[in-house]
């Protein structure tokens, strides 16, 4: 994991799989099983859902085609973070935030965020996407 | 290491399922069955492409049954609105018949479900009238056009 999260001894489970759309569907499926689990109620595990459905789609489009896209989820009382990364396509690749999956995707989570880290010696540059989700709703 | 003889399992993603049929005179239903996402909402646009073709042909009503979707992200529900933006330019509006949660959350939380009349089954969505504006706000007959697509 590239980024600065350290397993603070809660509840985390990390999947990873070749960054193709055809294998989003084992990942959400880990998604609404652990919301489930955390007591998540049914609007936030559908929400879940699609929310990281959107961001491994959107990833994967910006994904290099040998990239791994990673996705770790880390329950936490009450809410969960989710964290996924694939290998940039390009040095340059920049995901586009201007699209209809995108809106959708701060309207299904709680807080969402995009991580561009550049390449630096022999590691590729990466993009990821952070989106926090509460078990239940939260006034807005 | 991929073998060239057998393709792999997952290579298309998930089934997903349309069966286009008319099951009364001026009323076409597609019905779907599957998880609808970046890789398999091609294939629901291919089924309401074909839908849509038809209906403009015949001057038919659509009922999109989405009893069977188990999952609806982004991509589905950006053909399902393309498919209502050109049902509402034929001058008709696209009918959803959406029971679970798994569609009408999606519909739900982005909005999309102002965009279409939404039913609970597939007999409801046959049987009901033209939607038009409701009886407290409409406008009496001939005065003005309706502010949206009335169903024909």
């Amino acid at each position: 994991m590239s980024d600065a999260e350290s397993l603070d001894g809660m509840s985390t489970v990390e999947v990873r799989t070749s960054a193709t759309a055809a294998l989003i569907p084992t990942i959400r499926a880990v998604a609404s099983d652990l919301a489930a689990r955390a007591d998540f109620d049914l609007d936030a595990i559908s929400d879940l859902r699609m929310a990281v459905d959107e961001a491994c789609a959107t990833l994967v489009d910006a994904a290099d085609p040998t990239s791994v896209l990673q996705c770790r989820f880390l329950v936490r009382p009450e809410r969960i973070r989710v964290h996924a990364e694939v290998e940039s396509a390009k040095p340059d690749t920049v995901l586009s935030t201007d699209t209809f999956g995108w809106r959708v995707l701060q309207t299904l989570a709680d807080d969402v965020e995009v991580l561009h880290k550049a390449a630096t010696d022999g590691r590729r540059a990466t993009v990821a996407i952070r989106l926090d989700k509460s078990a239940g709703d939260v006034p807005r | 290491m991929p073998d060239a003889a057998a393709p792999d399992p997952f290579g298309v993603g998930l089934p997903l399922d349309t069966a286009m049929s008319r099951p009364r005179p001026g009323t076409i239903l597609l019905e779907v069955d599957g998880e609808i996402d970046t890789a398999t909402a091609p294939r629901l646009q291919a089924g309401l492409d074909e839908a849509l073709d038809a209906a403009d042909a015949e001057g038919s009503r659509v009922v999109v049954d989405l009893t069977g979707v188990t999952f609806l992200a982004s991509s589905g529900l950006a053909v399902l609105i393309g498919g209502a933006r050109r049902l509402t330019a034929l001058g008709g509006r696209l009918r959803l018949v959406a029971a679970s949660r798994s569609v009408t959350r999606p519909l739900q939380v982005t909005g999309a479900d102002a965009l279409f009349d939404t039913f609970d089954d597939v007999a409801s969505a046959l049987s009901a009238e033209a939607s038009r504006p409701s009886p407290a706000t409409a406008p009496p007959p001939g005065v003005a056009p309706p502010t949206r697509g009335v169903g024909r």
